[in-house]
């Protein structure tokens, strides 16, 4: 039965369709870049049921032990605990106990799509380009991934410290890739011994994702010395020969990120006596993570906060120390990035100086694509695609400088490239919030009774020992702390009238899904409003108090009035016979008592 | 000129007990001598199904009866009936539940439940849930005969529909009947005292044991042991029977 509604249900409807808190991801979800499921799977590992975390988590991510120990995890910025109580829940490391005790091959999900006869190359085999060679493949592309060095990674492999992620840890969950039937060319380098030209003669499409590894040194006085090195260099050596041979005793590293953590604490492994970190940032605007900052300090590093390397003094091409001068501010009155240093000035001595101040992008296209600061690709930041047709650039040689991020962006690119392949419309119907890191719109406020609890912590070794050991230095959760950890998540979704009502229950997963869809179809079964109680039951637990008994109710006459004037549903016709008796001179009575 | 008064038991309640209509009307005339009692439904079934024109003129109809009787308020047994006639202002409407306080108990009912061991969970109506005066008659009577009651959880104006809202027990049967199971379970004792008809219908499907709020007042004295009055309302012919019973208990009362 066609019924045409009145306006009032369409407004009704349009506005539970928009605002329903029900639709809106938790903070967690909506900040990751590729919205993993955080919720579900911290659910799963309070209730035991490891294995269903473990196929949550890989619903979306690949390598879940790898970035349960090295996600920068934007996700723990936006937690709710971390918001109302600076206290995030402990989100990465909870997804590594799952892995660590959970993950199998078995759970894995290798199913690919139909052959499409399409050949994808993907150039660089680190976060960006396994992940873009994975969607192309299950969507049912051959893909093959060229790889400069003879591992695979890219900087998961080789920018990040094995005291972090055991290269074990990765190569298993690289696997996966295996598994899928991509194939890989090791060591070949494009744009050397292959140029994007011959890959885009011999390949449908091709994804640039070979990062961002060119190191920066700063060019100051000095800084040709040996023993001046830069942090992609430093640790990739590091990575592949736990030492660095331009290494001295007494280390200097500037920068004051991650990256710079990295290097100082690589450096103490690798034997260094003495290792500072000379940082333009105040001790509190520290771009690196805290858990990384700490533990940095903890290992004995030096801080000087708020100096810049000036000058490097050399004696015999070598470091013998350098000139520091004050930094006053990070920014220039305009907001740009712009040191503004004072005129105080100190020196320190060192013998080798490590430059973690960031990284560049290697051009393989000889010049054919434009790039940008830092090198990085310039290309469509929706689609990705660049000024060739049938090439992408996705990950830190687009732009990104996390993992997750560069993840999210060989997501896109692969599904860019899919587009491509099939002659699809680059943009048609894609929502492009969704490809990236979004505000939530959820707003339930937290439960006033809600308690601030600790944030567990990871097992680390003893200081004493880790820091001069490239084995593991965190041990992650043991059972006990995970589940404590679990425990504390304030499960942001709302489910307030999915709670209280049966009747939305059988219907759908929440009152903004089921007008939205009543939206685009413009027809709902009678049975849905037909169904509803008319208690308002939902009104009450509500955030939005929406009146759904309303819009109900409302739908319920339209049906009436297509309908001429009965109910469409036959259980009804009981009910017109009880009226017409309950009105009727049978059964009805009125005695007008005295006057 | 004094005011007058009309009680209207509804539907549900003289299909159910044609004898809690008799004692009704004879307790209030007892205050209002002046009383004109209407047997007739409001209509509200008529308006869940969405009928907007039927329902004006059966609404119409009622109000007519109304009229015809001259009352200025009426006083109603049926919350769906509260909630219907609040809509005209041809005359003013007052529950028969938040009345009974203002005009007393007949003494001989007052503590006749003191001895009784029974705890009664008290279940609301949904229809008047913002309506506290209501919720408050009903435990004030329970209270004067002397019965110890208990609140569920989701109680006033948080109460949970019996299942019988929304006319969706012909529609959706499974589906009430979750519904009325659900709202029995989170009942903290197996006794429950309900003030509509259909409520109680509904309790007894769903597993528990109930009785109406007049079952109480005029009834004898409940025990823990007591079993309550049969599901009338579960066969068509019992409850029409019993409508037409009470249509004559009405003609007997007021000649």
């Amino acid at each position: 039965m066609a019924v045409q509604f009145a306006e009032k249900v369409y407004a009704l409807a349009k506005e539970i369709a928009e605002d329903c808190q029900g639709l809106e991801a938790p903070f967690c979800a909506a900040e990751c870049p590729m919205h993993t499921d955080a919720l579900s799977y911290i659910r799963h590992i309070r209730e035991g049921k490891l294995d269903d975390a473990v196929r949550t988590i890989r619903e979306k991510l690949f390598l879940p032990a790898t970035l349960g120990r090295i996600c920068a995890h934007p996700c723990e910025k936006e937690c709710r605990r971390e918001t109302e109580f600076k206290q995030p829940l402990a989100i990465a490391a909870l997804k590594r106990y799952a892995a660590e005790k959970a993950d199998c091959v078995e759970l894995w999900d290798v199913r690919v799509g139909v052959d499409t006869g399409k050949r994808v190359a993907v150039v660089g085999s680190g976060p960006a380009g396994a992940q873009a060679a994975i969607d192309l493949r299950k969507a049912g592309h051959q893909v093959t991934v060229y790889e400069k060095l003879s591992v695979r990674g890219g900087m998961l492999r080789v920018g990040i410290p094995s005291y972090r992620l055991p290269p074990k840890v990765l190569e298993f969950e690289y696997e996966y890739l295996d598994r899928l039937g991509i194939q890989f060319k090791l060591g070949v380098e494009v744009g050397k011994q292959v140029c994007l030209d011959d890959l885009r003669a011999e390949f449908d499409a091709v994804i640039l994702a070979h990062g961002a590894h060119q190191g920066v040194v700063a060019q100051v006085e000095g800084c040709y010395s040996q023993g001046v090195t830069n942090a992609v260099d430093f640790l990739r050596e590091m990575a592949f020969t736990q030492g660095c041979s331009a290494m001295g005793k007494n280390v200097l590293v500037i920068g004051g990120g991650d990256v710079a953590m990295d290097c100082a604490r690589s450096a103490l492994r690798a034997g260094a006596d003495a290792v500072r970190i000379v940082c333009l940032e105040n001790e509190c605007e520290l771009p690196a993570s805290r858990e990384e900052h700490e533990a940095t300090i903890e290992e004995g590093v030096q801080f000087d906060y708020g100096w810049c390397v000036d000058a490097i003094h050399e004696r015999d091409c070598r470091p013998t120390g350098a000139r520091l001068k004050n930094c006053l501010a990070l920014k220039d009155e305009s907001g740009k990035f712009n040191p503004q240093l004072g005129d105080e000035m100190r020196a320190v001595e060192c013998d080798t100086i490590v430059y973690a101040i960031g990284q560049r992008v290697l051009d393989i296209a000889n010049g054919k694509l434009p790039q940008g600061g830092g090198g990085r690709y310039r290309v469509d930041p929706d689609t990705l695609a660049s000024d060739i047709a049938g090439v992408f650039v996705a990950g830190d040689a687009a732009g990104t400088t996390i993992a997750i991020e560069a993840m999210a962006h060989g997501r896109k690119a692969a599904l860019s490239a899919d587009r491509f392949l099939r002659g699809i419309s680059l943009i048609a119907e894609r929502n492009f919030k969704l490809e990236a890191s979004y505000k939530t719109r959820y707003d339930v406020p937290v439960p006033e009774d809600t308690k601030d609890l600790v944030r567990q912590h990871t097992r680390l070794v003893e200081v004493g020992v880790r820091r001069r050991s490239f084995a593991e230095s965190d041990l992650g959760f043991d059972d006990a702390t995970a589940l404590s950890e679990a425990q504390r998540c304030l499960e942001c979704e709302c489910k307030e009238c999915m709670q209280e009502c049966l009747m939305l229950n059988e219907f759908t997963g929440c009152p903004g899904e089921l007008f939205g869809v009543f939206l685009a179809k413009q027809q709902v079964d009678a049975l849905v409003p037909y169904s509803c109680n008319l208690c308002n039951q939902c009104t009450l637990v509500c955030p939005k108090e929406f009146k759904l008994a309303d819009a109900f109710m409302s739908m319920r006459k339209d049906f009436v009035r297509a309908n001429k004037g009965r109910s469409p549903m036959k259980g009804h016709g009981a009910i017109d016979i009880h009226q017409k008796l309950s009105f009727s001179r049978v059964f009805t009575i009125k005695r007008k008592g005295r006057e | 000129m004094a005011i007058r008064h009309g009680f209207m038991p509804g539907c549900s309640l003289p299909s159910y007990s044609p004898t809690n209509i008799e004692k009704t009307i004879e307790f209030l005339r007892g205050v209002y001598p002046e009383l004109s009692v209407i047997q007739k439904c409001c209509g509200k079934p008529t308006k869940s199904l969405g009928q907007v024109e039927l329902l004006k003129e059966r609404f119409g109809s009622l109000v007519a009866d109304i009229k015809d009787c001259q009352v200025d308020e009426m006083l109603v047994a049926c919350q769906n009936c509260y909630n219907m006639l609040r809509e005209s202002d041809a005359f003013t409407t007052a529950s028969l539940w938040e009345r009974l306080p203002q005009i007393g108990l007949p003494a001989e009912v007052r503590g006749k439940a003191l001895a009784s061991d029974v705890v009664f969970s008290i279940h609301d109506s949904c229809p008047v849930r913002d309506n506290r005066a209501i919720h408050d008659g009903i435990r004030w009577i329970l209270q004067e005969l002397g019965y110890k009651t208990v609140e569920p959880e989701r109680t006033r104006e948080n109460a949970r529909c019996c299942g019988f809202g929304g006319m969706i027990v012909p529609v959706n049967p499974e589906l009430a009947k979750k519904v009325m199971d659900r709202r029995v379970k989170e009942m903290p004792t197996q006794h429950i005292v309900v003030y509509c008809a259909a409520c109680r219908s509904s309790m007894l499907m769903g597993g528990g044991k109930a009785w109406h709020i007049l079952d109480l007042l005029w009834g004898p004295v409940v025990t823990s042991a007591s079993q309550p009055p049969e599901n009338v309302l579960a066969s068509p012919v019992k409850a029409w029977v019993n409508r037409y019973k009470s249509k004559g208990v009405i003609a007997r009362s007021i000649k």
